[in-house]
């Protein structure tokens, strides 16, 4: 099926066009692996913490509640399906105008969880957790809002469907909303639910 | 191999266009050489200050001092000191030889060396330009906050570095400067791979490139890889600062909750030590190209020399621990590192035992670039050899912080990429502004920095040595180390004569840009790609996109005839 597709690609694409997708591509790889190297460094400030504590979390603090993270990773997920679903056919917006919206979701239950926190009397000087929670929580919030950024840009951009270029801005935007979805899911099941 | 060509666009015409916001690679290497320069002249006059309050202490700072320190006599003060010994090192290493030696010559030499028209992205490049220059302009600005820019050193390890240490706006805005400049280098390491990879000239294998392309394109990768670590540590640090979390507030992470400071010296190591390759990779590319031009042979074992430097930036992501030996940790630990920064020393002794094997019988011709390649190849064997000292444990204990610490990093990261950059710029230049250099204020200039740099950092190891710690303001209200004040009036004139050397270099770059003889299209007589079009280089680079048959040191071939080199574009002779 790959293969088929890779000689419909082949057959579809001016070796121009090909030059360039590889030139994204390559790009992309790097991009993301340097995005990647930021959140495993706050990763691997947690572990240090999380597995020098005898006991977790310190100071007597307890694990927020699931609830809202939980529709956070239910939203972000979706998310990331329907901009697979808006990739198949790039002429249809409403995928991406669903990708949007399921972001701006995702944004509004953790500005939710953040106002959750502070009435429960949970700041961000409370200790080392709440520090954790609120600086990576935060970190990976200024992503999505750059990339809700990008994707409310191939929303407006007339030449979405038409040129090889767009097509191959809307992949790499693609792969960072998707880095972004794996990077949630990585903080949820580490801080939040383990 | 270019997947695809790049199309020649017009000339920009507005000065706008053509100077200031420039999508041309050549334009934007000019930027960042200028740029560094400038603040290679302000990291200079810090050491200047640094080294005037070591040699005379309480003496009033000659011509400048009574106008900069009013309140105390032009004396430098106590806390001034700690904010020029952490300027002048972020100064030196984020903003006048990173940009130098990868903004200016990265940009400038990839293209042309590789036979492209432009970086792959030009766009992301002017804007990793821009980006620098934000950040220049935050770094610059801290020193003008209350309590002054920041004093936590170079490395602002908390506590010192934390609100407890530095408790002014100085240190978070040098996080913020510091953050706006890795995301600028992440950029241009972007543009950098991705051009590597996908814009070579048609026949150009990876090993057909020269090697300063692949000194700048493994620095590229360990830039994408690391200063993001970077800039994880100093984002934490800037909440810590900010908003009031405790990541590196000191405390017992189970009992009060709070943070640990030595997590931000690994952080902050993890991305250190690829660093200092990032820095000196480049400059071994450039002087491993450059001694075989003058030379007049085929760099001896390039392939062999490539993989050396490869496996180094492989080997500099495992070996952070050697600077945080006395940090309590773990012996198993410590010796672990022990081993494998050990193990670098052997590439590094491959492509050093290249670099002979290629001057080895050649023909040398003694130019300037020249002579700064072969000064890089002497300061860079010293600060090498030193390095095993302190890689060591045992003896590190002893030597750690004090200043055969300085000198060792000196004679590595200021001596060796310095003069690498200075070779680069001798070299390049003509192809860069279409006009020559005076060679022989190039010479008086090498030597006097030279004799100048090893009587400065020669001097620190002897000091350090001796048990002079770094970082003290007056280290004589030790006993033992008052008998040091002669050695350190030495190095301290060492370093004005060495400063007052870089007046040729200023002189002559000035002049020769406008006023220089003009250069021929192949002054040094070599075949890489960017001499095989006219100097200066037209803003489209080539013309047509040429060929690639050989490699890029094909030179004293007998079969040759009438002249001892070809280019890259002819069929091996």
């Amino acid at each position: 099926m790959a293969q088929a597709m890779a000689n419909l690609a082949t057959k579809t694409m001016s070796e121009s066009d090909q030059g360039k997708e590889i030139v994204f591509s390559v790009a992309m790889i790097v991009v993301l692996v340097s995005f990647a190297m930021l959140f495993a460094t706050l990763m691997m400030g947690f572990a240090m913490f999380r597995f020098t504590a005898p006991v977790w979390p310190p100071a007597g603090m307890v694990k927020p509640s699931l609830i809202l993270p939980g529709i956070s990773t239910l939203f972000i997920i979706l998310s990331s399906i329907a901009f697979i679903w808006f990739e198949k056919d790039t002429a249809n917006k409403k995928g991406l105008i669903l990708t949007i919206s399921l972001g701006v979701g995702f944004m509004l239950t953790q500005s939710l969880f953040w106002h959750q926190l502070k009435s429960n009397g949970i700041f961000v000087s409370s200790g080392i957790f709440p520090s954790i929670i609120y600086a990576f929580t935060w970190i990976h919030a200024a992503h999505i809002i750059v990339a809700l950024g990008l994707l409310l840009w191939l929303l407006f951009s007339p030449t979405l469907s038409t040129t090889t270029k767009s097509k191959l801005r809307a992949t790499s935007v693609g792969k960072f909303w998707h880095f972004l979805g794996i990077v949630w899911l990585i903080m949820f099941l580490t801080i939040f639910v383990l | 191999m270019a997947f695809f060509e790049q199309e020649i666009h017009d000339a920009p015409k507005t000065f706008l266009s053509k100077y200031v916001f420039s999508f041309d690679h050549k334009v934007i290497g000019k930027q960042f050489l200028w740029y560094g320069i400038a603040f290679l002249g302000l990291g200079g006059m810090m050491a200047m200050m640094i080294r005037w309050t070591l040699a005379f202490p309480g003496e009033a700072f000659p011509i400048f001092g009574h106008f900069l320190f009013p309140a105390t006599n032009g004396v430098v003060p106590p806390d001034t000191y700690a904010m020029l010994f952490t300027l002048h090192g972020t100064i030196m290493i984020f903003y006048a030889i990173t940009p130098i030696l990868i903004g200016a010559f990265g940009n400038f030499c990839i293209p042309l060396m590789i036979g492209a028209r432009d970086m792959v992205f030009p766009t992301l490049n002017m804007l990793s330009f821009w980006l620098a220059v934000l950040s220049a302009v935050i770094l610059v600005a801290s020193l003008f906050t209350p309590l002054g820019g920041a004093a936590g050193g170079w490395v602002s390890y908390p506590t010192l570095s934390t609100l407890i240490g530095s408790p002014g706006v100085g240190q978070t805005l040098w996080c913020l400067a510091i953050f706006v400049l890795g995301v600028s280098s992440t950029m241009g390491a972007v543009n950098y791979i991705a051009t590597i990879i996908t814009l070579r000239a048609p026949g150009m294998g990876y090993f057909d490139m020269p090697l300063t392309v692949w000194g700048l394109w493994l620095t590229a990768v360990l830039n994408a890889l690391f200063l993001p670590v970077l800039g994880a540590g100093v984002l934490l640090l800037v909440f810590d600062r900010v908003f009031g979390t405790t990541f590196f507030l000191a405390g017992a992470a189970a009992t009060s909750g709070s943070g640990d400071p030595v997590l931000f010296q690994h952080v902050f190591w993890i991305f250190g030590h690829p660093e200092v390759y990032i820095l000196i990779l480049p400059a071994w590319g450039i002087v491993s190209d450059l001694l075989a031009f003058f030379a007049r042979k085929p760099a001896f074992g390039a392939k062999a020399t490539a993989l050396s430097m490869t496996t180094i930036t492989v080997l500099s992501t495992v070996v952070y621990g050697h600077h945080m030996y006395t940090t309590q940790m773990s012996p198993l630990l410590t010796q672990s590192f022990m081993m494998l920064t050990m193990t670098i020393s052997i590439p590094s002794a491959i492509f050093f035992a290249n670099w002979l094997g290629t001057l080895w019988k050649g023909s040398i011709r003694f130019q300037t670039p020249m002579l700064f390649a072969l000064g890089v190849v002497f300061v860079f064997g010293l600060g090498g050899l030193t390095g095993l000292y302190l890689a060591t444990v045992s003896t590190d204990l002893y030597l750690h912080d004090t200043y055969f610490v300085v000198g060792h990093f000196h004679y590595t990261m200021a001596a060796s990429v310095l003069l690498g950059g200075f070779a680069a710029t001798y070299f390049w230049f003509p192809k860069m502004f279409g006009r020559m250099l005076n060679e022989t204020l190039g010479k008086v200039h090498f030597w006097i920095s030279m004799l100048g740099l090893n009587g400065v950092f020669m001097g620190m190891m002897i000091v350090g040595y001796a048990g002079m710690h770094r970082r003290i303001y007056n280290p004589y209200v030790y006993e033992f180390l008052q008998k040091l004040i002669p050695i350190n009036m030495f190095i301290t004139y060492s370093a004005i004569f060495m400063g007052f050397g870089q007046l040729f270099f200023v002189y002559n770059f000035v002049y020769s840009i406008w006023k220089g003889p003009k250069a021929s299209q192949n002054p040094w007589e070599v075949g890489t790609l960017e001499w095989t079009i006219p100097s200066p280089a037209p803003h489209y680079n080539f013309d047509v996109i040429p060929v690639v048959k050989c490699g890029p040191h094909e030179m004293g071939n007998p079969n040759l005839k009438g002249r001892d080199f070809q280019y890259q574009t002819e069929e091996l002779a």
